[in-house]
């Protein structure tokens, strides 16, 4: 059978693959790490009652077409989740780091230009 | 007056399920195609099929947008996946 795939593009990112690896556990489930209640919310006894349903078996006992295709679609949405949230990350990390320096630049512009003045001058009518 | 331009769709996702028949792929995209969405500047689907493969093209202005819609469509699908197993 084929696999699901899929191709991911941005400004700074070009063709990032995303394939099913028939070898590792994430593609050969039905529940995804990704998707439902987090571990947290479980561990304090939530039950989840839209857990996904078992994959379905044939006559023979083998897992039927549909239900292959749909683990293999669950373990490539977790990569896909997984991968872009990383990347959410790293755009957040990016843009704390900028306001920072931004911050500090503009600290020390003014503390050049002795914009400090002001403050003790306020601290002195609070005082008086 | 000025005009507020439409942020441009930069992120994409291409996406393939290889169904097994062309039947299932065409309920597929019937049954995925009626679904709205929410913020149509920020966010485009389209679905065809190529024989029994069912394409989706996402595109987006972020990540995080990506990540939302993706992430719901594919839920969609295999919901769509289960329901043509239990019924054939």
């Amino acid at each position: 059978m084929g696999k699901p795939l899929a191709v991911y593009n941005s400004p700074d990112v070009e063709n990032q693959q995303f394939l099913v690896d028939l070898s590792k556990e994430r593609y050969n489930t039905t529940n995804g790490k990704t998707t439902g209640p987090s571990a947290y919310v479980l561990e304090a006894g939530q039950i989840d009652v839209d857990k996904p349903s078992d994959p379905k078996l044939n006559e023979e006992g083998d897992f039927t077409y549909l239900s292959k295709l749909r683990m293999q679609l669950t373990g490539l949405q977790d990569d896909i989740n997984e991968y872009l949230t990383h990347r959410m990350e790293q755009a957040k990390n990016k843009k704390l780091k900028q306001a920072d320096e931004q911050r500090i630049k503009e600290e020390i512009t003014k503390l050049l230009d002795g914009g400090d003045e002001d403050d003790e001058e306020q601290e002195g009518e609070s005082i008086a | 007056m000025q005009q507020i331009h439409p942020s441009p769709l930069t992120h994409s996702l291409h996406l393939e399920v290889p169904f097994e028949t062309s039947v299932h792929a065409e309920t597929a995209v019937k049954a995925l195609s009626p679904d709205p969405i929410l913020k149509p500047q920020d966010f485009h689907v389209r679905y065809s099929t190529k024989g029994s493969l069912l394409c989706i093209d996402f595109e987006s202005v972020d990540d995080r947008v990506l990540r939302v819609g993706v992430s719901s469509v594919i839920e969609s699908i295999k919901t769509v996946v289960e329901t043509i197993d239990e019924f054939s």
